[in-house]
């Protein structure tokens, strides 16, 4: 029996059905990411899960326990809101220990576990702080620790990195990740940041159009798109349809196939390439971009965009817009795909 | 050419505000002159006047009045509109629009109108209201609800209302409990706002005080009125006194609602 399930949760507003039937398992201790662009539902799931708004049907358990009706306050579900959601009239260590007043623990063990859980998030010096007085970064640690302090059985976070700067991203990440592996906290992650899916998570869940369109491993997921949404969101996949696929490589399947921008080779004269590649074909540079280590051009084969990334080694391999090139396409990595999106999972 | 522009500016704004401010100018002087009859300049200032008004045991009882009738009204609309704007925010936030419309009714009738529908209605009531302050009180309340309602709507739309609620549940707080430990607190700003700005506006009201209850239970407006066929020099002072009442709750009120510190 897993720790978390749930099976066939609904939800709509009025007549904007958000999602519909969505099941999953998760076990404990695994650090699950919910994946999907702006407004697919994520938020609208957790708060579904945390039982902060009525849902139309579902069955939850957690830890063999079933809370489909139970109040939120009963529910023992942290959460970190995407806005933070900071009480504004307390002080860092007072927004902390909230959780703990309301169940009444007592003042010394409290103090004890406060101080304890400021230490584990690096706030110390800051307890005394109002939250106005905060760095986006820091306040974002502050509603972590406060949703950690009471110990729940399942903490959700809604995308709590989405409004800070690339570089404190980067540290709270690995910040979060530690912390929740250090205690082995059962966890749902919303984003919509593929990277940081891909990065941070045992298994992602992928959700579009009001249902889980893939889960799995982020190499699972990454690898082996189970459609073309999928392939597109994860990573800057060329979609060829089956008609280009037949014509380009001979391939005579029903099904389009996705390829990932790093399995495409610009020939270089003189190089010999393994037996998987496919014969150079002919296209011209139309487009560069620089992404730091890796170039990202566009190319085009007759009407077929193709989407390349090569190592960026020196600046003097920058292949000129409008240049001739021979693509080499590595056959392992043709990924068939179905173009529509209701695949299940 | 900037400079010129920004001093015609400046002339221009000032001008406006040396006229307007001519005649509060004139009462203030007034009010600390001894006589000033066919000079320019008043005989010699004093501050009898004024020693004279607030030695008058009839002004300090109008003035008690206008401060119970106003701060009752004014607190029976906030402890109505806090809860009220509480479940709008929370939740049904699509009746805020609603709200706004139904708080600016007893605006759309013109007090002279609605006072005689006042008297009316509260003739038949169980007990006698006409000529006591309660209907005063009623009456203030009504008027002072748009005031508040759109403060304390402010301030909820300023402090996120809906997740913060959100988060104390899941810490384990029951709804009053979240309403009183996180709600509350943060209402300071909109609540000092929308009081000191509607004190001042009820202090002002004069149709309403003088036709509902009038001299049965002066306030300090109704007294003011009376006190017409005095000295000049006596009714600029209270004038006065009045002015600077009014203003510094004014300035309150809207510092308050512009300061962040709160
Ligand atoms: N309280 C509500 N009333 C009506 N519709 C809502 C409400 N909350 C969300 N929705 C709708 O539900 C859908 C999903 O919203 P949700 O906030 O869950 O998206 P999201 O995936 O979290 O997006 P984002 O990545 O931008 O945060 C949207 O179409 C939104 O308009
Ligand atoms: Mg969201």
């Amino acid at each position: 029996m897993s720790y978390v399930s749930v099976e066939g949760l609904s939800k709509a507003f009025g007549q904007n059905q958000v999602f519909s039937d969505i099941g999953f398992t998760i076990e404990q201790g695994e650090f699950i990411t919910l994946l999907g662009p702006s407004g697919c539902g994520k938020s609208t799931l957790l708060r579904s899960i945390a039982g902060l708004n009525p849902v139309d049907s579902s069955s939850l358990t957690v830890a063999g326990q079933e809370i489909t009706h139970l109040a939120p306050q009963k529910r023992e579900i942290g959460m970190v809101f995407q806005s933070y959601a900071l009480f504004p009239n307390m002080s860092v260590s007072d927004n902390i220990a909230f959780g703990l007043k309301m169940k009444s623990v007592p003042a010394e063990e409290m103090a004890r576990k406060v101080s304890r859980i400021i230490e584990l998030v690096e706030l110390k010096g800051k307890e005394d702080c109002y939250p106005h007085q905060l760095s986006g970064g820091q306040c974002q640690r502050v509603a972590l620790a406060r949703a950690l302090v009471v110990e729940p059985r399942i903490l959700l976070l809604d995308e709590p990195l989405s409004a800070l700067d690339a570089k404190i991203r980067k540290n709270l990440r690995i910040q979060i990740r530690a912390i929740q592996k250090e205690l082995n906290l059962t966890t749902i992650f919303v984003t919509h940041d593929q990277e940081e899916a891909m990065l941070m998570s045992d298994r992602i869940f992928l959700m579009h159009g009001g249902r889980i369109v893939q889960s799995g491993t982020p190499e699972s997921i990454y690898t082996q798109p189970a459609n073309a949404f999928v392939a597109g969101f994860m990573g800057h996949y060329n979609i060829l349809d089956k008609d280009s696929a037949a014509e380009l490589f001979g391939l005579n399947g029903t099904q389009s196939i996705a390829i990932r921008p790093e399995a495409i080779y610009i020939q270089e004269p003189g190089r010999a390439y393994s037996e998987h590649m496919t014969q150079p074909t002919p296209a011209i540079i139309k487009d560069h971009q620089l992404l730091g280590n890796v170039i990202r051009y566009k190319a085009m084969i007759g009407q077929q965009e193709i989407t390349l990334d090569a190592l960026n080694r020196s600046a003097g391999h920058l292949i000129p817009v409008g240049s001739s090139v021979g693509l080499l396409f590595d056959r392992q990595e043709f990924q068939p795909v179905s173009l529509s999106v209701s695949t299940p999972a | 050419m900037q400079n010129a522009n920004l001093l015609y500016h400046k002339t221009v704004v000032y001008s406006i505000i040396s006229l307007l401010a001519l005649p509060i100018a004139a009462t203030l002087i007034y009010s600390f002159s001894s006589r000033w009859g066919a000079t320019i300049l008043p005989d010699g200032f004093t501050l009898k006047w004024y020693g004279q008004l607030f030695s008058d045991i009839r002004f300090l009882e109008a003035f008690g009045r206008s401060l119970l009738v106003c701060i009752t009204a004014l607190l029976l609309a906030l402890v109505l509109v806090i809860p009220l704007a509480f479940v709008v925010f929370y939740y049904y936030p699509g009746y805020d629009r609603l709200m706004n419309v139904l708080i600016l009714l007893p605006f759309a009738v013109p007090p002279v109108v609605s006072s005689v529908g006042l008297l009316q209605f509260y003739a038949d009531a169980p007990f006698p209201m006409l000529g006591t302050p309660w209907i005063l009180i009623g009456t203030y309340f009504t008027i002072a609800l748009p005031f508040i309602y759109r403060a304390i709507a402010n301030n909820f739309m300023a402090i996120n209302l809906k997740d913060l609620v959100d988060a104390a549940h899941l810490l384990g707080a029951s709804t009053p409990k979240a309403f009183f430990h996180i709600i509350l607190p943060n209402l300071k700003k909109g609540v000092l706002a929308s009081m000191f700005l509607s004190f001042s506006f009820l202090l002002g009201e004069f149709v309403f005080a003088n036709i509902l209850v009038g001299t049965r239970y002066e306030t300090l407006q109704v007294y003011l009125y009376n006190m017409r066929q005095t000295s000049g020099h006596f009714t600029s002072a209270l004038v006065m006194t009045y002015f600077f009442f009014i203003f510094i709750c004014t300035w309150l009120g809207s510092r308050i609602s512009k300061s962040n510190a709160l």
